[in-house]
């Protein structure tokens, strides 16, 4: 079966369950495949919160609960919040740049395809005991587990190669396909984000995947790479495994930082403030990202000498994050606000993005982290930078595009019920996880000190908050894109490329190759006509 | 006007700088600070508490006073007054965070500094870790123990390490860990300042029993002299058997794992001790007739009998080779003397 043939003959729904080459088609099968993963790691940490209502709670045993935390932490990252935003860069770069699909199809359409069935081995070794090691597997723990943990390891290798396939893809793609006129600096910023973390995934991927080939090869032919007798060294793994792990961090939250910049002019109408700036910070942000990684082993036994290199770069990564932090408020002072529901995902974005920056400046001071490393300060932290930031602005990227994807509207109540739930379970459940790290809870214990009870129970109620949140957005999205008014073509009145096509796009985007004349965000520009902008504005 | 505009962000930053000393001073999320390094690190934290609120407050203030401010007219479906940014203002909010970064950068290595200092006259020991169980030993003094005693005032200096996989040596009233890796002796430095009893905690996720190892374990800081009273209580072995052999169950590290009421001990690991010859208990259909064999062989052997609703493979291989003779003697004695 061709592309042409899936996308002319075919009905249209059945298109989403087949392999398609048609960059739209991918993107969607990439979002939904990707939420489900989002659910499967969402019940399990409504076991694990479960669990640890009670300190002696002995509803799951220790062995299952090292297991769940395991795979909580790997489908989250791996299957959920990379995938989401691979969905989101697959189906809007082409039509944010004007190309009619990506550079290389048919590799696109594999490396969606190498997804699903990394995903359902990730699931499918709880059946012969799941990883237990952690997400970050640090060995000799993770060379000693079940037979899952071998499994656990080829899956990520292979999303590992899923995502360089869709990196190379992406950059390809900005560098060659834009159309006439779109210049890098006429780029939307998604698409700047998008650029920047694919650099990142591309540096960052293979070495993760050389450490995890050692831990396989170790298990399986039996080499001793990290055997300590045979004079292995188990600290190789954690250079290997955070040289990927920790700019992973900033390749999940920069496309979410990409999404809500698109959101605030929009709903502001007004242009950008300092577009250029916000672009450059992403570049920053992604080649810091890679000078930083060993702030993650402070307690682990490095040269003495080089842990205040480590922290200085780590800290400094703050001032980018800042500049993007103050330029969204900026873009929003004196705007015309509209607060629907993609704006107060993205303001729920800003405002709890903010607490994950902050408290991982607390982290990078090496006498602080002496104390709060590997607590639930760290998840804590970690869960305000991955959930309040990235799942806010994964959210706020759907409810934006959703109109773009279905040429329907979503419900607005339902969204603004699903915001409400969404930011007050985040904050109820992550909030108190600050105080039991500091106060002397360590992470990943299945039972604890009784005096961290009433934290952990305010927790576990903003965790239950957070899985009933997820009802009405799932009914919105299934109920409005069967019977939801229809959206028009650019329902936000937005000026980004992708609006300029209709909703949903015809299979090659655009009928004539568009020709831009005018940056992505020139809100006030033509309307206000005579009217001079404010003497402040430098004007680039 | 614009003169008035001047005047309330003066007032604005001297209201957030003084909530930010506000909470400086007076907002503490730490535990008891039981050690030298402890109020320095809490100093620090304080300090970047402090600034964290004044940033915290200005962000938050700005957002929703923009959303409460600048809403959008009913029915004006028109564009904002169009600015693109400004080029001071862009240069304040990269530099002023900048320098915010490098004086927080510069404090907490002063205090990283301080906190390593070597002092005169460190009492020494040897924190050995293994899943699960700590075992700290005062080589000067001949001294093994799974609690900790320290001298208050006393600089001691740990050197930690691990026989398996790689714990982390934690105690939150210290403010300070550092990871146990096998292969590895690491050293760390911790002068305790506050008389009292406070928890060890292991850090690292070091296999299911994880979570008891750092509910087990204890460190008592105490006077010179108590701590000294401690060390030959200790070194003493105790002449009655019973004694002799519920120290051993200590000192191995027995009770992180077994639940013992003689003992004290409510490891939930392996399988509990307590009425082993009782025909009711699990090991009643494991050990036939020989009691003795069965108990010493389970010690020396875990492998070979694994007890109904048990995993294979947790406990340490090795107390054969680590347990003398006449010690497992004893030891196998006290646990069989329990029925």
């Amino acid at each position: 079966m061709t592309a042409t043939a899936s996308t002319t003959t075919a009905p249209a729904w059945r298109r989403y369950f087949g392999w398609s080459t048609d960059h739209k088609v991918i993107g969607v099968q990439y979002l939904v495949t990707s939420f489900f993963f989002f659910l499967v790691g969402g019940a399990m940490a409504g076991m694990i919160r479960t669990q640890l209502l009670a300190p002696d709670s002995t509803l799951v045993s220790a062995e299952a609960y090292n297991r769940l935390t395991t795979n909580h932490g790997s489908v989250m990252l791996f299957l959920w919040i990379l995938p989401v935003l691979a969905g989101l860069g697959n189906y809007l770069i082409p039509l944010q740049i004007g190309a009619r699909d990506m550079a290389f199809p048919r590799l696109n359409a594999l490396s969606f395809w190498l997804l699903v069935p990394s995903g359902l081995l990730m699931l499918a070794s709880f059946f012969v005991g799941a990883a237990e090691a952690g997400w970050t597997a640090y060995v000799p723990l993770s060379v000693a587990g079940p037979d899952g943990q071998t499994l656990w390891a080829i899956s990520v290798v292979l999303l590992g190669t899923s995502s360089m396939m869709g990196s190379i893809n992406f950059v390809t793609t900005i560098f060659t396909m834009r159309t006439a006129g779109m210049t890098f600096w006429r780029m939307p910023l998604f698409t700047w984000s998008m650029l920047a973390t694919s650099i990142l995934v591309l540096t960052a991927t293979p070495v993760l995947t050389a450490g995890l080939v050692l831990i396989a090869m170790d298990r399986l032919v039996g080499t001793l790479f990290f055997s300590v007798p045979a004079g292995g060294d188990p600290i190789l793994w954690q250079n290997l495994f955070w040289f990927y792990s920790h700019p992973a961090v900033y390749i999940m939250v920069l496309p979410a930082m990409g999404a809500v910049s698109e959101i605030f002019p929009v709903f502001s109408r007004k242009p950008v403030f300092g577009y250029k700036m916000i672009a450059f910070s992403s570049l920053a942000i992604s080649l810091l990202g890679l000078t930083v990684w060993a702030h993650h082993m402070f307690t682990s036994g490095m040269d003495p000498r080089l842990r205040v290199p480590y922290m200085i770069s780590t800290m400094i990564i703050a001032v980018p994050t800042g500049v993007k932090i103050f330029s969204w408020l900026a873009t929003i002072w004196g705007g015309k606000l509209r607060l629907d529901t993609p704006m107060l995902f993205a303001l729920g974005f800003i405002s709890m993005f903010l607490i994950g920056g902050i408290t991982g400046v607390f982290l990078a001071a090496i006498p602080i982290d002496l104390h709060v490393h590997d607590t639930y300060f760290v998840v804590a932290h970690l869960h305000f930078v991955l959930f309040g930031g990235s799942v806010s602005g994964a959210y706020a990227a759907l409810y934006y595009w959703y109109p773009k994807i279905t040429g329907r509207r979503l419900d607005e109540r339902l969204g603004k019920v699903h915001f409400a739930a969404n930011f007050i379970g985040t904050n109820l459940a992550y909030l108190p996880m600050f105080l039991a790290g500091l106060l002397g809870m360590p992470r990943r214990v299945v039972n604890y000190d009784p005096r961290f009870t009433e934290l952990n129970q305010l927790a576990s109620l903003g965790a239950f908050l957070l899985a009933a949140s997820v009802l009405p957005f799932l009914y919105n999205v299934i109920v409005s894109w069967v019977s939801g008014p229809k959206a028009g073509d650019n329902p936000w009145r937005a000026k980004t490329l992708e609006w300029k096509t209709s909703s949903p796009p015809p299979a090659y985007n655009f009928d004539t190759p568009p020709v831009v004349t005018e940056g992505p965000y020139d809100y006030g520009e033509a309307a206000q006509g005579s009217l001079a902008p404010s003497p402040s504005a430098a004007g680039d | 006007m614009k003169e008035r505009t001047l005047l309330v962000i003066v007032l604005l930053t001297v209201a957030l700088l003084a909530a930010g000393f506000w909470v400086a001073q007076n907002v503490n999320l730490m535990p008891a600070e039981a050690s030298t390094r402890a109020a320095l690190v809490d100093q620090l934290f304080r300090a970047m508490l402090g600034l964290a609120a004044v940033i915290f407050l200005l962000v938050e203030g700005l957002l929703l006073y923009s959303v409460l401010r600048f809403r959008r007219p009913r029915g004006d479906e028109g564009d904002a007054v169009p600015v693109h940014g400004n080029r001071e203002l862009e240069i304040v909010w990269t530099l002023i965070p900048a320098l915010i970064v490098v004086v927080i950068g510069f404090y907490s290595f002063r205090v990283l500094a301080a906190s390593e200092m070597r002092e005169a006259d460190p009492i020494v020991v040897n924190v050995d870790s293994r899943q699960f169980s700590w075992s700290f030993e005062y080589p000067a003094e001949g001294v093994t123990s799974t609690d900790l005693h320290l001298p208050l005032g006393r600089q001691a200096r740990f050197l930690i390490t691990s026989t398996d996989v790689i714990h982390s040596f934690w105690v939150p009233e210290f403010r300070v860990k550092r990871d146990a890796t096998p292969g590895q002796i690491a050293e760390l430095l911790v002068t305790p300042s506050r008389l009292g009893t406070y928890p060890v905690r292991c850090a690292e996720l070091c296999g299911v029993g994880h979570a008891s190892m750092g509910l087990t374990s204890q460190v008592f800081v105490e006077s010179e002299a108590d701590f000294q009273a401690w060390l030959e209580a200790q070194a003493a072995f105790p002449s009655d058997p019973i004694a002799a052999g519920r120290a051993l169950f200590g000192r191995n590290g027995c009770s992180a794992c077994h639940a013992l009421a003689d003992a004290g001990a409510i490891g939930i690991i392996g399988p509990g001790l307590d009425a082993l010859a009782d025909p009711a208990s699990a090991h009643a259909s494991m050990h036939g007739a020989d009691l003795r064999t069965y108990v010493e062989q389970s010690i020396v052997d875990p492998s070979a009998v694994v007890v109904e609703g048990f995993s294979d493979g947790l406990m340490p291989k090795d107390f054969g080779t680590r347990i003398p003779a006449n010690e497992l003697a004893i030891l196998v004695d006290y646990l069989i003397a329990h029925k």
